[in-house]
């Protein structure tokens, strides 16, 4: 199968890759980019581990072709804070306990991340929506509501100094 | 599993693509349902013709009557100012669709296509009479959507046409629309059961036209005509709701599987329309000036 050339606009950076045609996004994040952040698990749009935000919304990164993605903004949660920093979101997963394993906590965050972009003051049903479709096998759920809640009033009284990406 | 992708500007050119490879080739929108049977090894196109680039399939249209362009996503649906009101079922329908991240990406034309039972706004659009505009190398059609799926995954698409828009009328004046799910959990789960109803009232609190559809009771979303009919010109009281349940229980053809006995989709059906007519009622009477 001959390769295409894909350019792609990954946390403000443009790669140029060669992939074939049927390849999808997740999989050139992970094996040709070493993004290896967005994570691989069900492929079917079930899991919600290999959520990426699209154009700031989140989508699974399993089912879209990464030649689907040309052109459109793509952040991974390697881009989420700057290097070396942390995004309230994490900061707040991190103080309330609410990551296990962490298996399911990049595509958490950043579905969080995207639902609380348009609903800045959300309540715990809110929330839980928000990530139903992100399962996680180990925390029971409870603390990464309470981290996104908090989180949510972080960013409410002290929004991230350098906006994330 | 590969394929080679393409991605046309226009719909003529998407047509003419398709036409070129015939059943090696498949229209991608959301990819939520034709990437995961590719995954799964059930499909293996030998093309994939994306849609996101063709023009005028994503309009929310409202004027002498309602059309929802191919590519609308659910999440779209779900927030559209004018769909909070007496279309309020068509939010409803899509609002229970996967969740953020499938309705993001996933759309009306991709959920009539694929044809599946379950197919939550599918049901809806039955209830509101819509109508399907094909595009193929022949020219334009409209087909009603009610008949259109003829069993699970199947449908009077004929090869190489494009579906482009649903439309439906707008609603007269005392109507209202209402959609329950069924499933083992609240988010993320495909209907065990579901009911989409249309009522309108006239000025003596009658049924002047009604529509009941069913999802996920029979090989294909279906309406409840026995049911339907049972309500012409009566006015809504409990008994007759909860009669008009049962009627459509015994109208569906439910399967028993993982998720349900045949059975227990029945008697969801039973309790779910009573259920959907009397929200119709309350939000008619909330809505009247
Ligand atoms: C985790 C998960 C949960 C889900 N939950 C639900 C649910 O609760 N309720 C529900 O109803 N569905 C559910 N679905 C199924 C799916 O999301 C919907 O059916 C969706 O609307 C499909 O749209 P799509 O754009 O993703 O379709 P695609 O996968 O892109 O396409 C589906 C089929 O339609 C064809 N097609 C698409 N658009 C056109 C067009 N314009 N003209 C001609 N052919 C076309 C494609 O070739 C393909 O065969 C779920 C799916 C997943 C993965
Ligand atoms: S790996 Fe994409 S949703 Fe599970
Ligand atoms: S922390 Fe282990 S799956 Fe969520």
């Amino acid at each position: 199968m001959t390769r295409i050339a894909l350019s792609l606009t990954i946390n403000g950076q443009t790669h140029d890759v060669l992939a074939e045609p049927h390849r999808t996004l997740l999989d050139v994040l992970r094996t040709d980019l070493g993004l290896i952040g967005t994570k691989e698990n069900c492929l079917e749009a079930e899991c919600g581990v290999c959520t990426v935000l699209l154009e700031g919304a989140a989508v699974n990164a399993c089912i879209l072709l990464a030649a689907q993605c040309q052109g459109r903004a793509i952040v991974t949660i390697e881009g989420l804070a700057a290097p070396g920093q942390l995004h309230p979101l994490q900061r707040a997963f991190i103080d309330h306990g609410a990551v296990q394993c962490g298996y399911c906590i990049p595509g958490m965050i950043l579905a969080a991340k995207a639902y609380l972009d348009t609903n800045p003051e959300p309540d715990g049903d809110g929330v839980r929506e928000a990530l139903a479709g992100n399962l996680c096998r180990c925390t029971g759920y409870q603390r990464i509501i309470d981290a996104v809640l908090s989180a949510a009033r972080a960013l409410r009284t002290s929004p991230p100094s350098q906006a994330a990406r | 599993m590969t394929f080679d992708y393409h991605e046309p500007t226009s719909v003529r050119e998407a047509i003419e693509l398709s036409a070129r490879f015939g059943g090696d080739g498949r229209f991608l929108a959301g990819g939520t349902d034709l990437m995961v049977q590719i995954h799964r090894g059930r499909l293996n196109p030998r093309h994939v013709v994306s849609l996101q680039c063709v023009p005028g399939l994503d309009g929310i249209e409202v004027d002498g009557a309602v059309r929802l362009g191919a590519r609308v996503t659910h999440r779209r649906l779900e927030s559209a100012e004018a769909f909070q009101g007496a279309l309020r079922g068509l939010a409803e329908g899509a609002e229970v669709v996967g969740g953020h991240q499938v309705r993001n990406v996933a759309t009306v034309g991709g959920n009539i296509v694929n044809a599946s039972p379950a197919a939550d706004v599918v049901v809806v659009l039955l209830a509101l009479d819509a109508t399907l505009t094909c595009l193929g190398p022949a020219g334009e059609r409209t087909v009603a959507l009610d008949g259109f799926a003829t069993a699970p995954g199947v449908t009077g698409l004929r090869p190489n046409e494009l579906l482009t828009r649903a439309s439906f009328p707008r609603l007269a004046p005392r109507s209202a629309t209402v959609f329950l799910k069924a499933g083992r959990r609240r988010a993320m789960e495909i209907s065990i059961a579901c009911v989409a109803a249309r009522v309108t009232l006239d000025d003596l609190e009658r049924c002047q036209d009604v529509r009941i559809a069913l999802g996920a009771v029979a090989p294909t979303a279906i309406r409840a005509r026995a049911a339907e009919r049972h309500l012409e010109a009566r006015p809504l009281t409990d008994g007759l709701m909860r009669e008009t349940g049962r009627i459509a229980a015994a109208e569906c053809r439910p399967i028993g599987d993982v998720r349900a006995s045949a059975r227990y989709r029945a008697l969801l059906v039973a309790t779910l329309v009573p259920r959907a007519l009397a929200r119709c009622l309350e939000r008619i009477k909330l809505g009247a000036p």
